[in-house]
């Protein structure tokens, strides 16, 4: 079995792009992002050795995470 | 740094915050300040923009308020586990041209990845598709950098085993440096699968260890700035 298989197609695709253009269907997604009403606030991440000083401020308005994948999640 | 590099290195595909390492001196802390107004950045958490908290190796965090990035999260730190000191990082930083003459630059991947060496369960997932990523990228004409770069970071036993079938020569002068490289040249994806996990988890303790003092600091700054 070659590595490829055991990655997804859509990564593959990723992967292979350059950062200038990852840079700019980030933004795309970004722009979507926000048009459908996604919120820019972090959830608390528990595991950050940040979460205690910062619970008493962030609130997750959506329960997700700061780096995401948009496109598989279907958003 | 954190997620738009890795957005940039093919490792994500979106991050709504934003973290910037810096030197931390009194110009580059001026200049940060004033940037941080342009986005009517608020501080939401100890501790405050100093370079005597930064130099220790806490973050600063902020939150925006500018229309264009409304309630998005900037945290700021210099002195990170394992990272080399920010004027090597600077030195070697990779940049990019977004088109409409802004340059952004951003971590090397190497050092990336020391960063991302934390306590965090999300964190080694992105280590790997970091690795992964620059791999696809350019395998079909490495140079022995980033073969050894490969083999010294990579976090998928199926693909380390493939490096060492090409590139065993190099993979074998690694073996002292990476104890797992031993069962990677015998092909056996089984223990160089446990090797990883047990690497993962030895980094994830230091990182925990690493932490205890600095977040003694945080709480005592919590408790302080709570006082009547």
């Amino acid at each position: 079995m070659k590595i490829e298989d055991t990655i997804d197609d859509e990564w593959l695709e990723w992967y292979q792009m350059t950062p200038a253009e990852r840079w700019r269907e980030s933004q795309k997604l970004w722009s979507f992002f926000i048009a459908t009403g996604g919120s820019l606030d972090p959830e608390p991440d528990t595991q950050s050795p940040f979460n205690d000083a910062l619970m008493s401020g962030a609130v997750p308005a959506d329960g997700r995470s700061g780096v995401r994948v948009v496109r598989r999640s279907g958003v | 740094m954190g997620g738009q590099a890795c957005v940039l290195y093919g490792a994500a595909e979106f991050s709504r915050d934003t973290d910037l390492a810096i030197l931390a001196e009194p110009d580059n802390l001026d200049r940060l300040k004033a940037a941080l107004d342009d986005l009517r950045a608020e501080r939401i958490a100890v501790p405050p923009l100093e370079s005597t908290y930064l130099k220790r190796g806490h973050g600063v965090h902020f939150r925006c308020h500018h229309p264009d990035a409304d309630r998005m999260r900037i945290d700021v730190m210099s002195v990170m586990r394992g990272v080399a000191p920010f004027p090597d990082l600077w030195a070697r930083r990779a940049s990019i041209s977004t088109g409409d003459d802004v340059m952004i630059d951003f971590l090397s991947l190497p050092d990336l990845v020391q960063a991302k060496k934390t306590q965090r369960d999300k964190d080694w997932p992105l280590i790997r598709r970091l690795v992964e990523a620059n791999y696809f990228q350019n395998r079909n004409s490495p140079s022995d950098e980033q073969i050894t770069f490969w083999l010294t970071e990579c976090r998928t036993a199926q693909l380390l085993i493939e490096l060492a079938d090409n590139h065993g020569n190099i993979a074998a002068t690694l073996a002292g440096k990476r104890p797992l490289i031993e069962f990677v040249l015998k092909g056996d994806e089984k223990r160089t699968t446990e090797g990883l996990e047990s690497e993962e988890k030895h980094e994830r303790e230091a990182d925990r260890l690493y932490w205890l003092p600095l977040k003694k600091e945080l709480e005592q700054m919590r408790h302080e700035s709570y006082q009547p």
